[in-house]
């Protein structure tokens, strides 16, 4: 039997899209570390949903974020990849999910957390600035970009789901 | 054929995740060739006033730069006055070729590996897409889609905008391309070998394409590198503009861009 806490999802849709959208590009590091964290929001999509319908919310969300930053396409491409491997990579990395389907951090917490998101963060990175790079010319500086960003919108993502996990169960 | 719609039963998610992905890869491609697509990006209405709100809350923070730049660009302005005045000559409005739009800059990146800006003026201010923009101090991009409010603007910072340019001490032809690694500098190509070129050179807009007057500032040669095989020097250009803070522009209207296009277009294409 699938239940949705779908206070949470509003709640994470608030905490990571509505924050991330208007200030999209004012969350950048040195130039090159970049924190999309909006990601947050498809990572954290019930487990187990019928993968068309949160594949339809990614592209939505992408094409959302793509809008503000005029590359259509490009972050929803990476964010329907990012639905379709969740579900299996959280059975890879964490396990069976049986007893909910509605993750948090207090599902993941700290090891969790890394071993969850920093993978498919690092797939959604590689996506959107090697389409956006137009191949893998320049190829260090790229490099060098993806792995930054990757490492700031994690600590972003981690933070944030930290701050919003259900209070009752917190360590 | 039962065995075939078993199959694409089993694999319906991936075969809608690639419709999906076609979707989104037909999204970038188009985006790349469409010169007005106003829907999907930050020239819509509704996109626009919410850049809009958040540039106008950040503005105050950064109110002390844009008054240094007003300032400057009044200096140079009040000595451009003083040079004409001592010159004394009128300036007859019919004979002027350029009209100047000033415009804010609502939202601007430069960190990407294509960038693009947008302005508080479109359709309403007379803009249109294709029109040069330029910075008090040099060009900055070229028009890529308006709505009624807002344009969407290509910085000189996106490989796909190539401009045409002219060394100012030679009068040659040469052709400034961003090369995406850094926001201050960018590439100038296609200088032929026997041209002397020298660090500071000034690059300037060669005015060829009536996008821009002829004589705008891009930037100036910072440094340059001959191969003893290579028919054109590898020039690197530091731009005049500071892309990284970049608040007021002006969209160039060119009054006789019909006429020399149309009169272009009969002496290549016959009549």
């Amino acid at each position: 039997m699938i239940r949705i806490n779908y206070t949470r999802q509003v709640i994470h849709l608030v905490a990571f899209m509505l924050i991330q959208i208007p200030l999209l590009h004012r969350f950048i590091l040195f130039d090159v570390a970049f924190g999309f964290f909006y990601i947050g929001f498809i990572l954290f999509l019930p487990l187990g949903v019928n993968r068309n319908i949160t594949m339809v919310i990614a592209l939505l969300t992408g094409l959302l974020v793509d809008v503000f930053s005029n590359t259509p396409g490009i972050h929803a491409s990476a964010c329907v990849f990012l639905a379709l491997v969740k579900d299996y990579w959280y059975l890879i990395s964490i396990g069976d999910y049986e007893e909910d389907i509605n993750i948090s951090w207090n599902h993941l917490k700290l090891w969790g957390s890394a071993k969850f998101l920093i993978p498919l963060i690092l797939a959604h990175h590689i996506i959107i600035f090697t389409v956006e790079n137009g191949g893998l010319s320049g190829f260090f500086s790229l490099m060098n970009k993806i792995f930054l960003s990757t490492l700031y919108s994690f600590v972003m993502v981690f933070t944030i789901s930290l701050l919003i996990s259900p209070r009752e169960r917190r360590m | 054929m039962q065995n075939l719609l078993n199959f694409l039963y089993r694999f319906r998610t991936f075969g809608f995740f690639l419709v999906l992905e076609g979707f989104c890869a037909w999204l970038i491609v188009s985006y790349n060739q469409r010169q007005n697509a106003a829907f999907l990006n930050s020239s819509n209405a509704a996109i626009s006033s919410i850049s809009s709100f958040t540039h106008n809350t950040a503005n105050y923070l950064n109110l002390l730069q844009v008054n240094k730049q007003l300032l400057e660009e009044n200096e140079v302005l009040r000595t451009q006055l003083a040079i004409g005045n001592r010159r004394s000559y009128s300036i007859d409005t019919s004979l002027r070729k350029y009209d100047f739009i000033a415009a804010e800059v609502i939202n601007n990146t430069y960190q990407r590996g294509q960038n693009f800006f947008t302005l508080d003026g479109g359709q309403n201010m007379g803009i249109e897409p294709g029109m040069g923009v330029i910075a008090s101090k040099g060009v900055v991009g070229k028009v890529k889609s308006v709505s009624q409010n807002f344009a969407t603007v290509i910085s000189v910072l996106h490989r796909g905008l190539l401009i045409s340019s002219n060394i100012k001490s030679s009068n040659t032809l040469c052709t400034v391309q961003w090369d995406g690694v850094s926001p201050y500098e960018a590439e100038v190509k296609y200088i032929p070998r026997h041209v002397s070129l020298f660090e500071g050179d000034s690059i300037v807009t060669s005015g060829y394409n009536s996008v821009f007057p002829p004589d705008i500032l891009i930037g100036t040669v910072s440094s340059f590198n001959l191969n003893i095989e290579d028919a054109f020097y590898e020039a690197k250009v530091k731009l005049a503009v500071d892309f990284t803070s970049l608040n007021y522009a002006f969209v160039i209207k060119s009054r006789l861009k019909e006429e020399k296009d149309s009169l272009e277009f009969i002496t290549i294409e016959g009549p």
